[in-house]
């Protein structure tokens, strides 16, 4: 059962995206950050370089500062942004020589201001300041007071340029995400092309081809391509034995079949009710051979069919034991053989296995006993438990094989050497496969009588297992 | 006796009429379960062989049906597939016993004739096989007429084999019908089989034992 979840580009974009946002976050706060300081730096030195141009201006008459205001210092502190403009030059006593508003310069500022130039952000009318102020120094005269000179503007400018600054940032970050993500679309593109170029090729197969893969797989993907090319195998050789059985099955079924029509074609040619009579025994015989071949054959294609889903249980051997060789002993074909079981071991002993096939195993092997034997045989069906494993065995005290026979019995259509039986020989090659699907092992032995006992060892369930 | 076949292929149905009628039995055979089930609700019948497989429907429903209306007719059910879960599944729904095609007419006839008598022992509560009978509510057995004087435990034992006549009755059924539940030594029931098997010598009957299984009550001649 195949689930689509998703898709692989969605995946990639999902996480290029986390981290595109978060990275994101980060630099357009520090790109907004720097935005700021750049702003402040460049209207700052307007402010220094105002501050300066009057600085040049002042004079001094009768040790009273005088100063007339330069308009190229007007002219830098009046930015295009229609802002408004503060000028002050104060004396020694913080009077006020010139300026243009009464904004109050604090007695701190000015302790600050005489030591070293110093920037200060202050609200005047509601309205955000920055201002500048430094110390003259009246150098070159005598006993000269030192003048303080302020300058100051308002904000607008510098926020705009910061403005300006963080969208041309915020720009070139979003061409580059565009970029990152196209790029990541054509490198997919690329990436995923040997899954596409290998899904063509699959789409493309014939239903019954079962040929290796022939396609070029990046390293990733080979394991992959192998499994693929296993399952293939695999498939062509599940195929190729369906053919071959399916080839001597009908070989199998012509046969008896073949029979049938022409001992019924000659009873109708003759007039002779001995004749028809015969031809009926023959008849009636082959036509019973010929349906216990067809429900051995629908066993053996129902082991076969591997997809079937393994539906093993936890089984008491013993009860299996008990019900298949009491519903055997009744039948008709049981009647001159004395079937019977060994005494069993008292509690119930558990493997693991499917029910229906079990009990196709032992009917199978009693059928068996019950064909090759002659009438009055005493067939016994027992448990032996051992450490390991538990036996379940089947004797007789019929004639036997010899050994060279006994190697090659559980091959389909082997019939222990003897043509004189009736049988396909399909009994013990359909044990054989329940064997095999029960992990368990098979011994074919003589009996101390002379029989023929088969030993079928199962792997036992641990006392863990069987709670 | 009344037999209901339900059986679409011509050819087996003709073997089952010609097989069934010289054992003394009326046979009808219907091919199509619509067919049956309007003749079951209308008429008594003492056994049913119900083929599973028919072109109106499937066979277990009809045996749902009848066992849902209280009707305990035994039925027969046959089939070609021989699947151990419709077997089960048959038998669950009250089937009485279960034959895979393909059967001997021998086979068949035996089963049809332990189910017609199972049938008329439950109507007159009284086992009869060969010259043996065994009369369950006063518990009193016979043979070629005669009076059986026989122990407690033999009469149960001989009760038990006749309830199960002509088939296996398992050897565990014996021992808890003779000794109750208790542990008893394997050979207890031997004992009791042995005895039994000295009175009827010459009776036409025997008991044959089934190593490990249980006995059979079964006619000399078979």
């Amino acid at each position: 059962m195949i689930e689509v979840e998703g898709t692989l580009k969605s995946r990639l974009a999902i996480w290029l995206l986390a981290t595109v946002s978060a990275l994101g976050v980060l630099l357009l706060a520090e790109a907004y950050f720097s935005s700021q300081r750049a702003a402040e730096r460049a209207y700052d030195s307007q402010l220094e370089a105002a501050a300066l141009t009057i600085a040049e201006a002042v004079q001094w008459e009768a040790g009273q500062p005088v100063v007339e205001i330069p308009s190229a210092a007007l002219q830098i502190l009046a930015t295009r942004h229609q802002e408004r403009v503060f000028y002050a030059v104060l004396d020694a006593d913080g009077q006020t020589v010139s300026g243009n508003l009464d904004l109050d310069i604090a007695p701190e500022w000015r302790r600050r201001a005489s030591s070293q130039p110093i920037w200060l952000n202050d609200a005047y009318h509601g309205t955000q300041w920055r201002l500048y102020g430094r110390e003259l120094d009246s150098a070159g005269w005598e006993t000269q007071d030192p003048v303080q000179i302020w300058v100051g503007h308002t904000m607008t400018g510098r926020e705009s340029l910061t403005e300006v600054l963080f969208e041309h940032a915020v720009t070139r970050f979003v061409i580059m995400v565009l970029l990152a993500g196209v790029l990541m679309l054509l490198a997919m593109r690329v990436a995923l092309a040997p899954l596409r170029r290998l899904r063509q090729q699959l789409r493309r197969r014939d239903a019954d081809d079962m040929q290796p893969l022939d396609t070029r797989v990046p390293e990733e993907m080979r394991e992959m391509a192998e499994t693929l090319d296993s399952l293939f195998t695999r498939q062509r050789q599940g195929r190729e034995a369906l053919l071959r059985f399916t080839a001597d099955a009908s070989h199998q079924l012509k046969t008896p079949l073949a029979g049938l029509q022409t001992t019924s074609e000659l009873a109708l040619k003759s007039d002779s009710p001995d004749a028809w009579r015969q031809a009926l025994v023959e008849v009636h015989g082959s036509a019973e051979r010929t349906s216990r071949l067809a429900s051995q054959l629908l066993s053996m294609a129902r082991l076969r069919h591997a997809v079937e889903a393994n539906a093993t249980a936890r089984i008491d051997a013993l009860a299996l034991l008990h019900e298949t060789a009491f519903d055997w002993a009744q039948r008709d074909a049981a009647q001159a053989h004395d079937i019977g079981l060994a005494s069993l071991p008292a509690s119930p002993q558990y493997i693991q296995g499917e029910a229906w096939a079990l009990r196709e195993l032992l009917g199978n092997l009693i059928d068996n006993a019950l064909r090759y034997t002659p009438p009055g045989s005493v067939i016994t069906l027992g448990v032996v438990s051992h450490a390991q494993t538990l036996e379940l065995y089947i004797e007789d005290d019929g004639p036997g094989v010899s050994p060279e026979v006994m190697a090659h019995l559980h091959h389909p259509f082997e019939r222990g050497g003897r043509q004189d039986t009736e049988g396909s020989g399909l009994g013990l090659a359909i044990v054989d496969s329940i064997v095999r699907r029960h992990e368990a092992r098979m011994q074919v032995e003589s009996a101390e009588k002379g029989g023929l006992r088969v030993r079928l060892f199962f792997p036992y369930l641990t006392q863990h297992e069987q709670g | 006796m009344r037999l209901l076949v339900i059986e679409d292929d011509p050819l087996i149905a003709r073997s089952l009429d010609q097989a069934l009628t010289p054992l003394g039995n009326i046979v009808e055979v219907f091919t199509h379960h619509a067919q049956a089930r309007e003749a079951l609700q209308s008429g008594h019948f003492d056994l049913v062989l119900l083929d599973l497989g028919l072109p109106d429907g499937n066979g277990l429903t009809l045996l749902a049906e009848l066992r849902q209306r209280g009707d305990t007719t035994p039925v027969l059910i046959l089939t070609a597939r021989d699947g151990i879960d419709d077997r089960v599944e048959g038998l669950d729904l009250g089937a009485d016993d279960y034959l895979a095609k393909p059967f001997s007419l021998a086979e068949l006839e035996a089963r049809v004739r332990a189910l017609l008598r199972r049938s008329q022992q439950r109507v007159d509560n009284r086992l009869a096989f060969g010259a043996l009978t065994f009369d369950a509510t006063s518990g009193v057995a016979t043979l070629y007429e005669q009076v059986l004087d026989l122990p407690r435990r033999e009469l149960l034992l001989l009760e038990g084999l006749m309830l199960h006549a002509g088939s296996i009755t398992p050897r565990e059924a014996l021992e808890n019908r003779l000794f109750g539940y208790g542990d008893v030594g394997p050979n207890a029931l031997e004992v009791y089989i042995s005895r039994l098997r000295k009175r009827l010598e010459g009776s036409g009957l025997r008991i044959r034992t089934f190593r490990g299984l249980g006995y059979r009550l079964e006619e000399v001649s078979s």
